[in-house]
């Protein structure tokens, strides 16, 4: 049995701890008494991957027939995937997604089943590249495939949606009408946090924006404690999707969910130290931390972007369910649960974040400042369950250069909602109000999102939203090393050191407040008592 | 008329009168000056205060209660006096004088008509100057001073270096202040302004009647003379006639020597250097412009060196002296009266109408200002030199004295209005007072505190022209780099640097040629006659027109008087936000074009660039080097080829599509090209794009790429004008189907197409990056220069079109190479 996660206090004997600071990372000393919360440590993966696919498509969980029983000749089948944003980095290949396509595909055609269409579940995501699509798919189920019946969801086709009325609560519910027109539709998912997978498979990745912004809106996002927590009543988010999942259920789209579920080995062993805790540093690990830093603080920000976009992550999975979406999602969650929960004792007056360098919408891309802002206050802000790390009204401290950095392909509203719509407010609610729509409706960006590999319009505006509930939680924000004019758009503060930072802290916190830092990557999840 | 002088010492003038004051010889005969203890100079001060009288025991302050009947005002009462040059800087404040001070008097002013306005609209828009303030003040109201004018002045339209005007009868004084303002004009203006204006003036005048002549001159008219200089007719034989004559035949000359072949294909090379790209019509009126400049500069040349050969440093003075002359002949032939007053150098208002009172400005002040500025180094000039400064007021006081007292029929006096007899003021002691000035008020520089002033050392002339030889050959320098650079906002920094540098050289060599000899100047100007005159004037009109120049406290004039009046508005424009030239994009009701170019414009890239990631796409990575290497070894070729002639480039460039099949190229460009071109693009551009048609705006794009290339921007146009290439049985014949669509043919393209379409290109935006494209911007009205080159960086300045930066977003690789296709 593997270690679970761990709380560590700072005493004289901790040695500098490792921070991510995007492309980069950093040693900081860290005030004694400073609460250190680990990740446990990986899962082992299961034995042997092909027969617990086998396993999870013929026993399936819940109220679920055996996958070839629903299979058969002159269906309609259609295999929708999760896209490039899941998992973080990029998995080692073999993908899961391609072994469990492969069984299914196989099994599908065992059955005679002509009528398949693959579908990656994009939703308003970027379209991804046949180079991307490739990789995560393999080349057989590629070469069968593409490009005729193995494409993006396109969330703008207003030929492929299906206006499938609404929930008791009156959100609309369009998804992709072959996904609807089919006789099943088989969901191949990865589980990476908490938030993902269940009816969010279906329901939010193959449904366009009329729909989704039922649930992406500021409401919902200031009522979710947190995205991250998925019970019922806790994730305004996440009832909203599984409203939209059981009408669809009710509306006859038939389901058969599979889930993977992913251990924490999240960096390749040139990297090893990243995963490990410092005072268990090998001489090789200390040597390779070393020489990753110099190399890395003196390359060309080029270089320096290009290694990290090529760190694929040695995940194992640790488990694959298939059958009905919520019990296959409940036995998905403890699962996560058992790699990512880890206990803390109460509320800290200051919580410390790495930001890293990749978040779910910069694969092969840009972290630009919004995406900075979602991944610090959107998404590591929201890893927990029950209560914050960080007390109301406390200090959120993030470590990241924050540069002025767009990718103009990927992220061509983001732009303009940077130099627009930042730069007259910085509010969610005053922002939703007055531009997304126009944002949502802009046929540029439609154009861009259609033929392209654009984000949609709205996308930076769910990225604002996402960190919503953080901003509104915290009563200061300051980025460690953030470039001055772009953190101050964001409508947050800089200081050039934890120090300094802490200092900063002092105004709102007083001079001895309580600290914790939040070790991730790998991710976890602070189940705070 | 009655009126009463009484002695008060009351602060502030009382609504209905004026102060005016009196300056009583001391016991001990010492010399006192005006306003020795005054404060600052400024507008508040504008009605005579005790703050500008002198204060001391023996001084009498007289309030003046009713109208003035002095002896000047007595003795052009009821008399008609002939104008000219009233919108100039002495004749504004002569008229101000004569309507406020001489109230019976009746004037005609000579005035040309301009522009389309009549001469009385040009007399009513100058009293709306500030130097009519206080008599409107005095009036009550704008409509009274115009009532005033129009009961007072007559008002006659004529030119009269076009001939002799038509002229009233009864004039009894003409006061002739008309003038060139430059003093280096090509010779044949200068003669025209200067001799033969003069005596078209005085014809006229003389056809009718017998006036009394005040013929308005200037001191330097003594030329490069050493010494004492009387006040007589000057000693030379220069047959004005002749040299009249051979001025005016030199135009002729000098335009038909700049029409030789030889110098019509130097001033084409030069043109075609700058402008080629720009297509040959740009060049042509560009070369048409460079012998127009040449004709006049050459004209100045004639002049300077005529005038130098002669006796005189330039010439204005030259010509100056020969009208003197001129009109010392006319004068005595006719028997008429008449003086000459000589002015020396004309500056800012000590009194009236206020203190400081300056219109634009005059010789000194382009050096005090840039002085302040921190921009002279060292200035050219012997310091023990006598500088003969004269305030406006005192040559205005002393041109209506000398016309109320005319000498006999057929006499001519002649009058120095000048300072360096009985006042002088040294070089050295103006460049102190003047640095203690700027050091006690410096000027703003915005943002950075204040200028810093230099001192100056006095070097000796041979050392400051070494200093400034070496300064000019730095800046010609450092403008053979900059206009090579690639083009960069660095590069703009750089041109914007070294225009401010080379600006600055330019304005020292160009002052200190000009200005060099009257700050070299050994010689004093006698103002006996002056003096004399002044002895002659009544207690009252000694208080009124004041023009005693022992009086002038040359250190109160220069620190509290001159340099506060014209570093005014320095000060003013530092205090306010320069206005950058902005894009406002409005809303009409009637159509609106916005232009777009695009290599340069909407993405950082060009034709080959995009060429060479079509075709890389398409191959595997093998072939890529040789690919590679085939375009590149091309690529100084085309880079020749381009800078003599964009639409020929295109042509050889665009053969490379031979045979290359249609569909192939559309599918290559939609699946990989797009990514490439939107990944070069500005999100600025694209979005300013979006900013035209949001408002409605109808959006062109107008490029040199091959129609295909513009797919990926389509939706953003409603029209795309791009090369069309040939098409034959679906592959591209490597020809194109139309000319390419370059330079002026941009702008020829325009105009046809707003006229077919209806639509007014005052309204419509262009927004191009290269100086090739000015035909295009010109043709419209809000033109907008986008990361511009420097020729057209230094064009958009120029004429204050807004430039933008727009770039590719930070973060962005500027050199990428394309995945190989997925196949």
């Amino acid at each position: 049995m593997p270690r679970p996660g761990f709380v560590l206090e700072v005493d004289e004997r901790t040695p500098p701890l490792l921070v991510h600071e995007g492309e980069g990372f950093r040693l900081e000393r860290f005030p004694l008494g400073t609460r250190v919360i680990y990740p446990p440590d990986p899962l082992p993966g299961v034995p042997d991957l092909d027969a617990e696919i086998r396993r999870a498509l013929l026993h399936p969980l819940g109220d679920a027939k055996p996958l070839p029983e629903l299979l058969f000749p002159g269906m309609r089948l259609t295999i929708a995937i999760d896209d490039i944003s899941i998992p973080l980095p990029p998995m080692r290949l073999p993908d899961v997604r391609q072994r469990i396509l492969e069984h299914v595909i196989e099994l599908a055609a065992r059955r005679g089943v002509e009528d398949v269409e693959l579908i990656v579940a994009t939703a308003l995501h970027r379209r991804m590249t046949p180079r991307e699509i490739r990789r995560m798919v393999g080349e057989r189920v590629f070469r069968s495939f593409w490009p005729d019946r193995l494409a993006n969801f396109d969330a703008e086709d207003p030929g492929a949606l299906a206006d499938l009325g609404t929930t008791d609560h009156g959100e609309e519910v369009e998804i992709s009408r072959r996904a609807a027109e089919s006789d099943l539709v088989v969901y191949v998912n990865v589980n990476l946090v908490a938030m993902d997978g269940g009816h969010k498979s279906v329901a939010v990745g193959l449904a366009s924006y009329r729909s989704l912004r039922h649930h992406h809106n500021v409401h919902t996002m200031l009522n979710s404690r947190s995205y991250m927590d998925p019970r019922e009543g806790r994730s305004a988010i996440n009832d909203s999707a599984v409203r939209m999942g059981r009408h669809l259920a009710a509306c006859g789209v038939k389901v058969f969910q599979i889930e993977t579920t992913l251990n924490s080995e999240t960096f390749p062993s040139n990297l090893g130290f990243l995963n490990r805790r410092e005072w268990e540093w090998s001489a090789a690990d200390q040597a390779l931390m070393v020489a990753a830093k110099k190399a890395n603080d003196l390359a060309p920000p080029r270089i320096r972007r290009e290694f990290f976009r090529r760190i694929e992550a040695p995940y194992k999975v640790t488990g694959i369910n298939g059958g009905e979406v919520e019990a296959v999602h409940a036995r998905t969650l403890e699962n996560l649960h058992r790699q990512q929960l880890v206990e803390v004792e109460g509320q800290t007056d200051i919580a410390v974040f790495g930001v890293p360098y990749l978040g779910p919408y910069n694969v092969n891309s840009i972290l630009n400042p919004i995406l900075v802002h979602c991944l610090g206050l959107g998404y590591l802000f929201n890893m927990y369950r029950n209560r914050p790390i960080v007390r109301e009204g406390g200090v959120a401290i993030l470590f990241h250069p924050v540069p002025w950095e767009f990718h103009q392909v990927h992220h061509p509203s983001y732009i303009d909602f940077f130099e627009e719509v930042l730069a007259e407010t910085t509010d969610p609610a005053t922002i939703e109000q007055k531009f997304e729509e126009r944002y949502a409706t802009d046929p540029w960006y439609i154009h861009l999102y259609r033929t392209s590999y654009a984000y949609h319009g709205v996308h930076p505006f769910y990225m604002w939203y996402w960190g919503a509930h953080g901003r509104d939680h915290v009563k200061d924000v300051i980025f460690v090393g953030g470039q001055p004019s772009s953190v101050a758009r964001l409508g947050y503060r800089r200081a050039d050191s934890l120090r300094d930072a802490l200092e900063m802290a002092s105004d709102t916190v007083g001079s001895s407040p309580s600290i914790t830092y939040f070790h991730a990557p790998p991710i976890m999840i602070a189940d705070v008592r | 008329m009655a009126h009463r002088l009484s002695p008060g010492h009351e602060e502030g003038a009382s609504p209905n009168g004026w102060f005016a004051s009196e300056q009583r010889e001391g016991a001990g005969g010492g010399r006192r000056r005006w306003g020795a203890e005054a404060g600052a100079g400024d507008r508040r001060a504008r009605r005579l205060t005790r703050s500008c009288l002198p204060t001391g025991r023996d001084r009498i302050i007289y309030r003046v209660v009713e109208a003035p009947t002095g002896s000047i005002a007595k003795a052009l009462a009821g008399r008609r006096v002939l104008l000219t040059g009233v919108t100039g800087f002495l004749g504004q404040v002569l008229l101000e004088r004569l309507l406020r001070d001489v109230p019976e008097a009746r004037l005609i002013a000579l005035i040309r008509a301009q522009q389309g306005v009549s001469p009385r609209e040009r007399l009513h828009h100058l009293v709306r100057k500030p130097a009519f303030d206080g008599l409107r003040d005095h009036l009550g109201s704008a409509g009274a001073l115009a009532d005033l004018l129009d009961a007072r002045v007559e008002v006659v339209d004529g030119d009269l270096t076009r001939g002799e005007p038509e002229l009233p009868e009864g004039i009894d004084v003409v006061i002739h202040s008309a003038a060139t303002v430059t003093f280096d004009p090509p010779i044949d203006e200068a003669f025209q302004a200067n001799v033969l204006g003069a005596l078209n003036l005085y014809r006229a005048a003389t056809r009718h009647s017998r006036p009394a002549l005040v013929h308005v001159s200037t001191a330097y008219v003594a030329g490069v003379r050493k010494g004492v200089i009387p006040e007589g007719p000057l000693e030379h034989r220069v047959d004005w006639r002749a040299e009249a004559e051979l001025a005016l035949a030199a135009r002729g000359e000098v335009e038909a020597a700049s029409r030789t072949p030889e110098r019509l294909e130097r001033f084409m090379a030069e043109a075609a250097k700058e402008h080629s790209r720009a297509g040959p019509l740009t060049v042509a009126s560009d070369a048409e412009e460079r012998r127009r400049t040449w004709v006049d500069r050459r004209l100045t040349d004639y002049g300077r060196a005529r005038a130098r050969s002669l006796g005189w440093p330039d010439v204005y003075t030259f010509t100056k002296a020969l009208g003197e002359r001129a009109v010392e002949e006319l004068a005595a032939e006719a028997g008429l009266s008449l003086s000459i007053v000589r002015p020396s150098i004309i500056e800012s208002a000590l009194l009236h109408p206020y203190p400081g009172w300056i219109d634009g400005f005059k010789m000194a002040d382009p050096i005090i200002r840039a002085y302040g500025l921190g921009q002279i180094p060292e200035f050219p000039g012997i310091p023990e030199g006598i500088v003969d400064l004269i305030p406006v007021d005192f040559v205005v006081n002393a041109i209506l004295a000398v016309a109320a007292h005319p000498p006999g029929p057929g006499e001519a006096a002649h009058y120095n209005v000048s300072s360096g007899t009985r006042n002088p003021l040294r070089f050295y002691e103006l460049y102190e007072w003047v640095r203690e000035y700027f050091e006690a008020h410096p000027l703003p520089e915005r943002g950075r505190g204040e200028h810093k002033v230099p001192t100056w050392t006095f070097p000796g002339n041979l050392r400051v022209e070494r200093l400034l030889r070496r300064a000019e050959r730095l800046t010609e320098l450092a403008e053979a780099v900059v206009t090579h650079l690639p083009k960069s906002r660095a590069m703009r920094e750089a041109v914007s640097r070294v225009d401010r540098d080379q600006a600055r050289v330019r304005f020292v060599r160009r002052y200190s040629d000009l200005y060099g000899p009257y700050t070299e100047t050994e010689v004093v100007y006698t103002d006996d006659r002056v003096v004399e005159l002044w002895g002659r004037l009544a207690l009252e009109d000694r208080a009124r027109f004041p023009f005693d120049v022992a009086t002038i406290d040359w250190k109160h004039y220069l620190q509290d008087v001159h340099c506060p009046a014209v570093t005014r508005s320095l000060r003013e424009l530092s205090r306010r936000e320069r206005d950058r030239p902005l894009v406002r994009i409005e809303r009409r009701d009637e159509p609106v074009l916005a232009i777009f170019d695009m290599e340069g414009t909407i993405i950082a890239s060009n034709v080959v660039e995009s060429y060479v990631w079509a075709r890389l796409a398409d191959l595997e990575p093998a072939e890529w080097p040789a690919e590679l290497a085939r375009v590149f070894g091309r690529i100084p070729g085309y880079l020749q080829m381009d800078r003599r002639d964009r639409g020929d480039f295109l042509r050889t460039f665009f053969r490379r599509y031979e045979g290359a099949s249609v569909e192939g190229v559309r599918r290559l460009i939609d699946g990989h090209v797009a990514e490439f071109m939107l990944q070069k693009a500005s999100a600025a551009a694209l979005r300013r794009v979006r900013e035209h048609r949001a408002v409605g705006h109808r959006t062109v794009l107008i490029t040199a790429a091959a129609e295909p290339f513009v797919r990926p921007f389509a939706p953003l146009f409603e029209l795309v004008i791009g090369a069309e290439l040939e098409v034959r049985d679906g592959r591209y014949t490597g020809f194109l189907s139309r000319p390419p669509l370059v330079g002026e043919a941009r702008a020829a393209w325009l105009r046809r197409f707003a006229r077919q379409e209806g639509v007014d290109l005052r309204h419509a935006y262009a927004y191009a990056d290269s100086y090739s494209d000015l035909p295009l911007l010109r043709a419209v009205g809000n033109p907008v220069a986008v990361s511009p080159d420097s020729a057209l960086y230094r064009y958009a300045r120029r004429r204050r079109w807004p430039v933008e930066e727009w770039s590719m977003s930070p973060g962005m690789p500027r050199v990428r190479f394309p995945k190989p296709a997925v196949r």
